[in-house]
């Protein structure tokens, strides 16, 4: 046992603390003199500036504020940053001079999840990560593990597949118009793409039990073959799904505000849009013939009939028109695929635990934001030894910082929103 | 001693007494109409739980936010911040005194009554201004700055659009302009051309959507009101409604006769009943156009700042500078 000497102060946690809060706060640029009563606004427009030397020569680039120049931080809780995206915006009046984009709010580390999961449950981690395009999101994974065991797929798994990935497209390309819309202050369009959406969805939970996080696809197959319930709702759902998308069309297609804010802006012409690796409807919209469906055809693609389509401009407005023609393809699909579906299984023989030889397989899909696609690696165990997604929409986000300067903050959005990035894909 | 002045002065304090208290239940009025038209719009069912139907949806709305916590940002002005909302709100709410409601129902009925009323509701880009400054939030100095910006651009076209009716009926008083109209026919048959251009800068005067660039909310979040919260961000809003069934009731008063009714008024009819009936065609005429206002807010995406100051000072001030001249020489020649 020791004495304790009354003289040696132990700290208080609480004290440091406070010191640490102060210190936060005068890096912060909050704890600025106060005349009594009256707001110091010198140095407003450098609060939000890092405390410490900038590390690399982009940051000192961001971070060195010119003569008239403010910092403001967008996101991530902001009204329409699409998620939980960040965008540090550096502005001059309304001017963008330079825009940071900021990702990870909402990492949840998928990828590793999934290499620490049997080949049969990575589908059921996979969902949540592009969420509007669930079905997307469990094909390529699924294709690549029935590369990697040489599984051969029966054709009327491979015709269901192909049908609810073409249902997801439609609603996931609706939504986006919507979102556009609500971005630049049209209320309604969104409220008539959810309508569109809540159809799909119920559809397409009579077929997989689950509304947004569907959990449909198995390595092999499919779970459920179509039911009378799926194909009741898809013929009432076929027949006004048209007028759904033109009520939309009527609101903005030829609205002269909606051509006014769209055209012309954010131009990505499709040399650059082939550098930055943008693919989907923004890379169709450059005027770049490339479809994964048709480039590297899969599933049963290449038995069916549709055009790939292309813009000329590269614009907002042609980003949106994009996803009108897709829309359109994609029901020309359905149309199709329903009515050629043949009889059969819808699930091959695979053993319950699935233990690939070792090797590497890729698969590539197009989903409604782009290339999705997957590298997966085996190590002969039950487990995937490398699991690794390609995002469209995070490739998407690397064309914002070129876009936007030179435009106004009012721009932004609308130039975010025509990329239709969904930050659970970004990241990951 | 003088009672007629005492009396006035009586007059008015009720006058203006009455006219706060009308504020309140507009404003509730207006939000309900635009939560349940937008509703119907775009295909939902909207407000249906409180009251029958959910018609005291906005005045829970209007007693929630007495009920929430006020708070002032830290490093902000807190004289400014506290007095803008109540500008706003003035504004608004002292410009209804020279609107006549009804045969004889006119708070104070002046001979420039035209002149103070758009001084007066441009008092509220000050209130705004003030918002955005003492915030010490960046979101709410662009949207300060916004509407500053946009309220003063807009207000040249606004009164030009003004100015053909004062010339056309020779008087600068809402009452006399009303009674011009009830001899010569509604003013929006010689002014139609002027009539598109004064309700587009109306609207864009109290930043109704699509003009609503100050608190454009997928940009600037709130715009000035984004640090405010309970009754005072409650001001700003009331504020806002009560000004869009303002700008409706000039609208009717310059344009659609005021509490005329669209055949000949009966002369015989006098006192209250009088007064009743020209209250519901008064009303009646408002609350179309603040309908047409929450259908402009349901169908139309937000302009761009720069191509709202363009549409003002292009489009907008030119057309208005043309049906001024034209008007003017009209009158003139039909007085030759």
């Amino acid at each position: 046992m020791t004495a304790v000497d009354p003289e040696v102060r132990i700290p208080d946690p609480l004290d440091t603390e406070r010191d640490d809060e102060a210190r936060l706060r005068a890096a912060a640029g909050l704890d600025l003199p106060r005349a009594a009563g009256r707001a110091e606004y010198a140095g407003f427009e450098t609060v939000g500036l890092p405390d410490r030397p900038p590390q690399t020569e982009r940051e000192r680039q961001l971070f060195t504020l010119d003569e008239g120049e403010m910092l403001v931080n967008m996101g991530p809780q902001h009204p329409s940053t699409h998620g939980v995206m960040r965008l540090l915006v550096k502005v001059r009046g309304e001017v963008i001079t330079d825009i940071d984009p900021v990702l990870g709010y909402l990492h949840r580390g998928i990828e590793k999840l999934c290499e620490n999961a049997t080949y049969t449950t990575v589908l059921t981690y996979v969902d949540p990560m592009d969420y509007l395009s669930a079905m997307h999101n469990e094909h390529a994974p699924a294709i690549a593990f029935e590369k990697l065991y040489g599984i051969e797929v029966p054709r009327r798994a491979e015709y269901i597949r192909a049908l609810v990935v073409e249902l997801n497209r439609v609603f996931s390309h609706g939504l986006m118009m919507g979102f556009l819309a609500l971005d630049m202050g049209g209320l309604t369009p969104i409220l008539y793409g959810f309508i569109n959406r809540d159809e799909v969805v119920d559809l397409l939970s009579a077929i997989s039990g689950q509304r947004m996080l569907f959990n449909f696809f198995r390595v092999g197959g499919v779970n459920w073959d179509v039911n009378d319930e799926f194909l009741s709702r898809l013929g009432k759902w076929r027949s006004h799904v048209l007028d759904n998308i033109a009520m939309n069309e009527r609101l903005l297609t030829e609205n002269e505000i909606f051509r006014a804010r769209t055209r012309g802006m954010g131009i990505l012409d499709g040399r650059r849009a082939v550098q930055l690796g943008v693919t989907g409807p923004n890379l169709r919209a450059s005027g770049v013939p490339f479809d994964v469906r048709r480039a590297h055809p899969y599933s049963i693609y290449p038995e069916l009939e549709f055009e790939v389509i292309t813009q000329q401009t590269g614009d907002v407005y042609a980003r949106y028109l994009q996803r009108i023609a897709e829309i359109k393809q994609s029901i020309r699909l359905i149309d199709q695929i329903v009515d050629r579906m043949p009889h059969g299984p819808v699930q091959a023989q695979v053993p319950g635990i699935i233990r690939p030889r070792p090797g590497r397989a890729y698969a590539a899909i197009e989903s409604p934001r782009g290339l999705y696609s997957v590298y997966a690696i085996s190590d002969g165990s039950a487990t995937p030894y490398r699991f690794r997604m390609r995002d469209p929409s995070f490739i998407s986000l690397q064309a914002l910082p070129t876009l936007m300067p030179g435009h106004l903050i009012a721009d932004t959005m609308a130039i975010m929103a025509s990329f239709d990035p969904v930050m659970g894909g970004v990241d990951k | 001693m003088d009672w007629t002045l005492l009396l006035g002065i009586g007059r008015f304090i009720l006058a203006t007494t009455l006219l706060l208290l009308l504020t309140i239940p507009t404003a509730f009025v207006v939000i309900q109409m635009e939560l349940k038209i937008i509703a119907l719009m775009q295909l939902r069912i909207g407000p249906n739980r409180v009251g029958p139907g959910g018609m005291f949806q906005s005045t829970i709305h209007g007693f929630k936010v007495l009920a929430k916590e006020d708070t002032v940002p830290d490093q902000a002005d807190r004289a400014t911040f506290t007095m803008a909302p109540w500008m706003v709100y003035m504004a608004a709410a002292m410009s209804m005194l020279v609107i006549p409601f009804a045969p004889g129902l006119v708070a104070f009925d002046s001979k420039i009554s035209v002149v103070y009323f758009f001084a007066v509701l441009g008092l509220s880009v000050v209130g705004l201004l003030v918002a955005g400054w003492a915030s010490y939030n960046k979101y709410s100095l662009l949207g300060g700055l916004r509407s500053a910006a946009q309220m003063v651009s807009y207000e040249i076209p606004l009164t030009l659009s003004v100015v053909g009716v004062v010339v056309l009926t020779g008087s600068l008083s809402f009452t006399e302009i009303i009674a011009w109209q009830l001899h010569h026919g509604w003013a929006f048959l010689p002014q139609i051309l002027i009539l598109p251009v004064f309700f587009i800068a109306a609207t864009a005067e109290i930043n109704r959507a699509p003009f609503d660039m100050v608190e454009a909310d997928s940009e600037l979040v709130a715009g000035p009101f984004t640090e405010y919260s309970g009754m005072r961000f409650g001001f700003f809003f009331f504020a806002e409604y009560v000004a869009l069934f303002i700008m409706s009731t000039i609208l009717v008063t310059l344009f659609f006769g005021g509490w005329l009714a669209p055949w000949p008024f009966p002369a015989q009819l006098g006192g209250f009943i009088g007064t009743i009936y020209g209250l519901f065609w008064f009303f009646l005429k408002a609350y179309i156009f603040v309908f047409v206002a929450v259908w402009m807010r349901a169908t139309l995406p937000r302009l761009r700042v720069d191509q709202l100051m363009g549409m003002a000072w292009k489009v907008l001030l030119p057309l208005a500078l043309v049906n001024l001249f034209v008007t003017a020489i009209v009158v003139v020649v039909g007085k030759l």
